[in-house]
């Protein structure tokens, strides 16, 4: 009897291979010593040479490991930016106060664990890698909120998220069983010709399938109704882990919803798109409305967050390439624009002992320009206004809903707007209008965790600058970003009718 | 036997521990409520694998078990931290993050 | 050439960011000045007879089927060579007067002379929406920044206000502006460009809803009686050079929108709707004048005085009449004329006496005969007495709108009535009578007098010489009525 063994595309698991060495070492290097202060270097190596990886592997479209994972556009797209995004959470976690209590090679071997998870699920084509991707990126998350053992919040964080996550999860598992059941397939091509063939396309238990699965990812991305754990668990978390959840979380699971939705479930297309356009609009409204309310700067980005991921789901309610190719663009655009507020934010925090309120800011404009630009680009951005990236993205989003005659759609992201402007605006007013706040909010530098020298710190600064930049170069030359991600959609083209 | 009774019996322990998680108060026992919603869907797997005779929901059953004990594990691991520290063990009492 | 006079302005407001504080209005000055000698070369140069002109025309966007298009034609030339002018005044006075952090407030100032020139040159129509909405940001910094609390309302809460009515409209706009493109290809090449997308067309239904979401923005902007909630507190907050250049020309982008925008692309729901626009520029008028008449505050007289014009204004562009809409587009350059001079001296008054209210005010003309002249050539023009070119543009709009709907006309020549009332009420309480105590009555200073007078020449040249807008700006203005009286036909 012979063995097929399957054949190994070895640069196309690169990628793969590459960040689970980086892995390995960090957790090596957290039991020596001597070494540990190398950990952050080698884990921005890691990143630096995955991205390179993936750049290499630009044009690459073929299934790996027998049909389990596709390495494309889509997935190299997707991929590059969780990356991006890993990179700055790692320059901003240097010197957080939850890293030192943790093991700082510890935490980085966390983070990259969740990378790994999430370029997996980025190439993820079959139910399975899909599952355990989607768990591989999750549990290091849900531990990474806890780590800043020493404050409560954190903790509680940690276990809100876990539980709530893991809701998610076993909402997820079961819409997949009832997938595979309506479908005999676990790979995404098998289940839409499995369902076009078997006939069970529009069969209540099929859909409920669809619906849990739906609901699983809707956890994962935070889209109302079932974005409670969102405001509470950004606020707890340490700051560096909110900046990567905030931006990678959604890039992957995005990138597994594209090629769930418009591959495996592209026969029933007309069953679930009005269902994600309610959920749009839902979380477009509450997102938007909740966060008016919030006097937490990082429980107002988790609210507005809400809402853009109900901007970011009309992208594939349209399942046409546009939609995708709108999509990856405002993606890249917030990856960008969430770098540049939360590296402010940590600077902001590091400076003043950790106070999160929107108050803090007052009159920061004068005082504290490394802080003030960064975060007023990064609101004028995440508002929608010329001359950012944003002002395009949502211009690309409408296009794509119109073509697909789904304007209606595209009136509600620019009602959401209208709304978002009260609080995008109102952080901005304080930090320009107020006069400065008084001495009385500082902490004495005695205690631990403060860091005046903070807005001097070159690795904070960087992703603060590179974010704002990016955000307003893309606003005004956005033809480069829209052929990024338009690498993307091509790769889906053949697939989507 | 037919294959519907393995499905009820699968939706009936996904919805037992479904409203454990909403219910209870004591996390650990909510961890095993999670573990109830995860064996109601490895069950549904499991049974759709007879159905088609087909070894993949089986092989990815094996792979949930191990996705579960991960996600205990990190979850005992917090609620350790949280005893150590005397925090209140009472999911419904988790209000220093209500706002 | 277009590419120089609308990146001017920004790139010395840059330099004026970075620059030491010291050299920071030299290089606004000469940035202003420098937009200006172009803008001048340009209009010089136009000719007439040959439709758009210095065309510029680049792919920037293809994915998304924008292109960076410029353009200069009758309807916009001489809107842009009044945005280049009001600036000069706005940025003297600035320097004249110094401010708190300086390279900031010239750079915003700047940065919103590019936003409104890139608005009146831009010939693709996202271009258009993108300029219409980048000229908000810069003017939400100088009022919330530089601009002064009142009675309960702070500066930062009153520009919010502003810019959340504006961006609603705005808004609107984008959603209809990305529609226009995509029903007007119809599945072949995506365009925006505003000549070809009026020579493709649209069905009569997806015009409708398309009007009425441009309409919306623009009307906030200009601002027209329903939707001019903002404008009170926003005019009270802020600084008063940039608000002389905000009510001189932003306002007239939304006017510009219709007669650019509006009329061409979508003929047939402008004939259907001819009527309720009539009724919305007529209800600007008489609100305006009689809130104008009501105020004691220098600056909601202006303030409502310009909801009153910009009410002639839109009556004139609806009346689809040549006669009427060459009238409203030489009643916006004068307008703009008027405008800014006037806020200036609302400025000098206010460092005479110490307030902008005229209730106490009074006398302020004894001695300071010049600057009496001056303000009372300035009341003059607001109040379009015959003789002035505020006359000229206010006849040729009535009798458009005569020949359209008698009665609307005849209403809103009382407008004109109300308008002398606010206008001489406002001239005689602050010139005439005693002067009260702490005010001091000086003359008009020769550096202060260089900002104001040329602008105040310029409207009496045009009062005697109107031809030389007309001349210009008529073939295009026809043309572009033309479109909608063929609909209507």
């Amino acid at each position: 009897m012979t063995f097929d063994a399957p054949t190994i595309d070895y640069a196309g698991l690169s990628p793969i291979i590459t960040m689970t060495a980086g892995l390995v070492l960090l957790v090596l290097v957290a039991v020596f010593d001597g070494v540990k202060r190398t950990a952050p270097a080698i884990a921005l190596l890691t990143l630096a040479t995955t991205a390179g990886l993936l750049i290499w592997q630009w044009d690459a479209d073929t299934p790996l490991l027998n049909g389990s994972l596709q390495i494309d556009g889509l997935a190299v797209v997707f991929s590059l930016l969780v990356v991006i995004s890993a990179a700055a959470a790692v320059l901003l976690t240097i010197g957080d106060p939850s890293e030192h209590q943790a093991g700082r090679p510890d935490f980085l071997a966390l983070l990259m664990a969740s990378v790994l998870g999430m370029v997996m699920l980025t190439m993820a084509s079959n139910l399975i890698t899909f599952f355990i991707a989607l768990e591989l990126f999750s549990i290091p998350l849900y531990a990474l909120c806890g780590t800043n053992l020493r404050k409560r919040e954190s903790l509680e964080a940690g276990l809100k998220y876990l539980i709530i996550g893991s809701v998610g999860s076993a909402t997820l598992l079961y819409g997949m069983a009832l997938i595979y059941g309506a479908s005999a397939a676990t790979d995404f091509t098998g289940i839409a010709s499995g369902l076009t063939e078997g006939g069970l396309i529009s069969d209540s238990l099929t859909l409920v399938g669809v619906g849990m699965i739906a609901v699983g990812l809707a956890f994962k991305i935070s889209i109302a109704p079932f974005h409670q754990w969102t405001p509470d668990v950004y606020q707890g978390a340490p700051t560096p882990v909110t900046a990567f959840m905030s931006a990678a979380t959604k890039l992957a699971a995005f990138a597994v919803f594209i090629r769930f939705f418009l591959v495996a479930l592209e026969p029933m297309a007309a069953e679930w798109d009005v269902i994600l356009a309610a959920l749009a609009t839902i979380s477009i409204l509450v997102g938007n409305v909740g966060a008016i309310a919030q006097s937490s700067l990082k429980r107002m980005l988790g609210y507005s967050g809400v809402a853009q991921a109900g901007y970011m789901l009309a992208g594939i309610v349209v399942a046409t390439q546009q939609g995708v190719d709108a999509l990856t663009f405002y993606l890249a655009a917030y990856l960008a624009m969430n770098m540049a507020a939360f590296a402010a934010i940590v600077i902001h925090e590091r400076q003043s002992g950790f106070s999160d309120s929107i108050e803090s800011l007052r009159g920061i404009g004068r005082s504290n320009p490394l802080v003030a630009w960064p975060l007023t680009i990064a609101m004028l951005a995440l508002a929608g206004l010329p001359p950012t990236a944003g002002f395009i993205g949502k211009l690309y989003l409408f296009q794509a809903l119109v073509e697909a005659d789904w304007t209606w759609l595209g009136v509600m992201i620019a009602i959401g707007t209208m709304i978002s402007l009260v609080y995008y605006m109102r952080v901005v007013a304080t930090i320009w209008m107020s006069p400065a706040s008084d001495a009385s909010l500082q902490v004495p530098s005695g205690e631990p965790g403060v860091d005046l020298d903070s807005p001097r710190r070159w690795y904070l600064v960087l992703p603060a600058i590179l974010g704002s930049a990016a955000a307003i170069f893309f606003g005004i030359i956005p033809q480069p970003l829209v052929e990024f991600a338009q690498h993307a959609g091509n790769a889906l083209a053949a697939l989507i009718s | 036997m037919a294959i519907e009774w393995y499905l009820v019996l699968s939706a009936m322990l996904f919805s037992i521990g479904f409203a454990g998680v909403l219910v209870r108060r004591n996390p650990v026992v909510v961890l095993l409520c999670l573990e109830l919603m995860l064996s109601g869907g490895a069950l549904a797997m499991l049974s759709f694998s007879r159905l088609h005779g087909d070894g993949d929901g089986q092989v990815f059953v094996l792979m949930v078990l191990v996705v579960a004990a991960a996600e205990v594990v990190v979850g005992l691991g917090l609620v350790v931290a949280m005893f150590r520290r005397r925090i209140p063990l009472d999911v419904d009492e988790m209000k220093e993050l209500r706002g | 050439m277009l590419s120089a006079i609308l990146w001017t302005p920004l790139a010395f407001g840059l330099i004026s960011l970075l620059a030491p504080r010291r050299f920071a209005p030299w290089v606004a000055g000469t940035g202003t000045l420098i937009t200006l000698v172009l803008a001048a070369i340009v209009a010089i140069g136009f000719d007439s007879s040959q439709g758009l002109q210095y065309v510029v025309d680049v792919t920037w966007i293809p994915g998304l089927g924008i292109n960076y298009s410029l353009g200069i034609d009758g309807i916009s030339v001489f809107l842009v060579l009044l945005t280049a002018l009001a600036w000069v005044p706005a940025v003297a006075f600035t320097a004249s007067r110094g401010t708190d952090r300086a390279g900031l407030f010239y750079f915003m100032l700047l940065a919103g002379q590019t936003a409104t020139l890139g608005a009146f040159l831009a010939q693709d129509l996202l271009l258009f929406v993108l300029f219409f909405d980048l000229m908000i940001v810069p003017f939400y910094f100088l009022f919330g920044i530089w601009g002064s609390d009142r009675e309960g309302v702070t500066a930062g809460s009153a520009t919010v206000k502003m810019i959340v009515f504006t961006l609603i409209g705005s808004l609107l706009m984008l959603v209809g502006a990305v529609a226009v493109g995509v029903i007007a290809a119809d599945g072949g090449q995506l365009t925006f460009n505003m000549a070809e997308l009026a020579e493709k067309g649209l069905p009569s239904g997806s015009q409708n809803w398309i009007f009425w979401f441009f309409a919306a923005a623009f009307l906030v902007k200009m601002p027209a009686f329903p939707l001019h909630g903002w404008m009170p507190d926003a005019y009270r907050a802020a600084p008063l050079p940039a608000l002389a250049v905000f009510s001189a020309v932003l306002s007239k982008v939304g006017a510009y929108g219709f007669l650019k925008v509006v009329l061409p692309i979508m003929p047939d729901a402008v004939e259907l709707f001819q009527t309720t626009m009539l009724i919305i520029a007529l209800g600007s008028i008489i609100y305006g004048s009689v809130m104008a008449f009501t105020k004691i505050d220098l600056r909601l007289i202006l303030g409502f005085s310009s909801v009153a014009q910009l009410g002639f204004i839109t009556l004139g562009i609806f009346a689809l009449d040549s006669t009427g809409a060459n009238g409203a587009l030489l009643q916006m350059i004068n307008h703009g004329l008027v405008v800014v001079p006037a806020f200036l001296i609302v400025a000098l008054i206010a460092e005479r006496t110490g307030s902008e209210d005229i209730g106490p005010m009074g006398g302020l003309a004894k001695k300071a005969p010049v600057f009496a002249v001056i303000f009372l050539i300035v009341t003059m023009g607001t109040l379009a007495i015959p003789g002035s070119a505020n006359f000229i543009g206010e006849f040729y709009i009535l009798n458009g709108v005569f020949n359209t709907d008698v009665a609307i006309a005849i209403i809103a020549s009382s407008g004109v009535a109300l308008a002398a009332f606010y206008a001489l009420r406002m001239y005689q309480r602050t010139m005439h009578n005693p002067l009260p105590e702490g005010s001091d009555s000086r003359e008009i200073s020769v550096r202060d007098g260089l900002m104001i007078v040329p602008i105040v020449l310029i409207m009496i040249v045009l009062a005697f010489c109107p031809q030389i807008i007309l001349g210009d700006t008529r073939d295009s203005v026809d043309a572009t009525v033309a479109v909608s009286k063929e609909a209507a036909q």
